[in-house]
């Protein structure tokens, strides 16, 4: 009966610690209804850009969602994973306004199409200014795997994520053309003469890494750069990139192709780098964000990622660059498509999908 | 009946292994390309990896793909051969080419273009599959004792 009793008490206690760990953040929607949000980036507190994978680049203006997207945005591609995708500010957006869209563009009177990086200025609500600054080589027929997303190093050089088109994916090991790749350009669309390819014959001289897949996430955190991407059933990655480096796809991999098919039985080879976490099944990583605010001390010196499948969000406890733990929140949101942290230290989400919500997660 | 309709799934059985033949040459023969280590050991290993996982493994089991696809064709053959003289292995061969043939054709429709099938994602890839589909109807027509 003792025995019982303490069980249960036992129990109980423990039920009541998840329940005070459930209480230590809540949500608050800043903006519902949404078509597919892909892209955050945060202004500052109350004033927030965001895109649509539909085609539209959205404001949050002192708390509230601008009716009205905002003009100017080129003509996009929308279909399958394409459409407007990466946003990034420019480091100097304060004074300069300047940002960075990136999108599948159709080809002119052709069923191709390509992922497309411009540069404009926000000014009034319109884009202004705008320039094409990078644009991935070749083409493809599919509307899949085109990477996006954005980030700048600390040179202030921007790389860029360009996924493996899906049905090009043997092309990532080939220097000759943008599939899997990062690219490296600087703002105006030159390409920094250090680059590690410039003076490889037959290479595309803004390769900066290769041997990627579909890359969904980057960020640069003290000068080392983490990317996140998807494998295929199975094997998605978080890497730590250098420049020059091949990161294996698809000659290596964790993964299994989705007709269940091996698409390499090897997962090593001297020259190819290995991930620095792996997920075996697929969580489906998209967005990615480190942390350093002071509203979640405990969250201090994480990577947080968010993720489509099941649909949560996984920090990541780093420690020397490298995983020391990883956590699963935010699960009851259904898929997530990007976290973004926030000057008051709260973080940022969008859910997936076409009734998308941009959510802020504050402490209770 | 029990003869012929054991015929008809040794005949999908040999298309299915014939297709997981040809997306595991397809994938190690691009390995080899890269410079990594494929032995015929691993050749195997990765063959008998594949019948398993692509018909229990993956988003649609390949078998019951080729099956549907196939009944589907044998039937049309055999309605075809009540009122057109055709020699019966080519007509059944030509049955299975087409049924191999829409399989690899309609997928990528109902996935955003993408050939879900790696080794059918080139012509040569398409006419060898196609080939395969062949080379299983017409195996099947030629053990068909009845005539139709």
């Amino acid at each position: 009966m003792i025995r019982k009793f303490n069980m249960l008490l036992l129990t109980a206690l423990f039920a009541l610690h998840i329940n005070a760990e459930e209480t230590t953040y809540q949500y608050e929607n800043i903006a519902e209804n949404l078509s597919h949000p892909w892209s955050i980036a945060v202004i500052d507190e109350n004033n927030i850009l965001f895109t649509e994978l539909t085609g539209s680049l959205r404001i949050i203006e002192d708390g509230v969602l601008n009716p009205m997207p905002i003009g100017g945005v080129p003509d996009i591609l929308f279909a399958g994973q394409g459409g407007l995708s990466g946003l990034i500010l420019d480091p100097e957006f304060p004074l300069n306004q300047k940002l960075y869209l990136s999108f599948s563009s159709p080809d002119k009177n052709q069923k191709t199409n390509t992922l497309e990086v411009i540069s404009a200025k926000l000014i009034a609500g319109n884009l202004t200014e705008v320039k094409t600054i990078f644009k991935a080589f070749p083409s493809r027929d599919t509307a899949a795997h085109y990477g996006a997303r954005m980030a700048f190093l600390e040179d202030g050089t921007l790389l860029i994520t360009s996924g493996d088109g899906f049905n090009y994916r043997e092309r990532a090991q080939y220097l000759d053309n943008h599939f899997g790749k990062i690219i490296r350009i600087n703002t105006d669309g030159s390409i920094p003469k250090d680059n590690p390819f410039i003076n490889h014959k037959n290479a595309k001289p803004e390769i900066w890494s290769y041997g990627h897949r579909n890359l969904q996430g980057i960020v640069v955190v003290q000068g080392v750069v983490y990317e996140n991407e998807h494998g295929p059933m199975g094997g998605d990655e978080l890497n730590i990139v250098e420049p020059s480096k091949n990161y294996g796809w698809p000659a290596i991999t964790y993964g299994k192709d989705y007709s269940g098919a091996t698409i390499s039985p090897f997962t090593e080879k001297e020259g190819m780098e290995l991930p620095i976490k792996y997920w075996v099944p697929s969580i489906a990583p998209s967005g990615m964000a480190f942390y350093d605010g002071s509203l979640f001390p405990e969250w201090k010196n994480s990577l947080f990622i968010s993720a489509l499948v099941p649909g949560d969000v996984r920090r990541l406890e780093m420690l020397n660059s490298k995983v020391i733990n990883e956590e699963i929140l935010f699960s009851d949101l259904g898929r997530v498509r990007d976290i973004a942290t926030s000057p008051n230290g709260s973080l940022i989400l969008a859910t997936d999908g076409p009734k998308g919500k941009l959510i802020r997660v504050v402490r209770k | 009946m029990m003869k012929n309709i054991l015929y008809l799934l040794l005949s999908i059985l040999l298309a299915t292994c014939l297709v997981i033949f040809q997306e595991t040459i397809s994938n190690l023969t691009w390995l080899l390309s890269v410079e990594m280590p494929v032995t015929f050991l691993i050749f195997f290993s990765t063959f008998f990896d594949n019948l398993l996982l692509m018909n229990g493994g993956g988003a649609v089991p390949l078998i019951a793909l080729i099956g549907m696809g196939m009944c589907s064709a044998f039937l049309v053959a055999r309605i075809l051969l009540i009122w057109v003289n055709v020699n019966k292995p080519v007509a059944y061969g030509l049955a299975g080419a087409v049924a191999i043939l829409a399989i690899v054709l309609l997928m990528p429709l109902a996935f955003y273009n993408l050939d879900i099938l790696a080794g059918a994602r080139s012509i040569l890839g398409k006419s060898i599959l196609t080939f395969y589909g062949f080379l299983s109807g017409y195996f099947f027509g030629s053990v068909l004792k009845k005539k139709v």
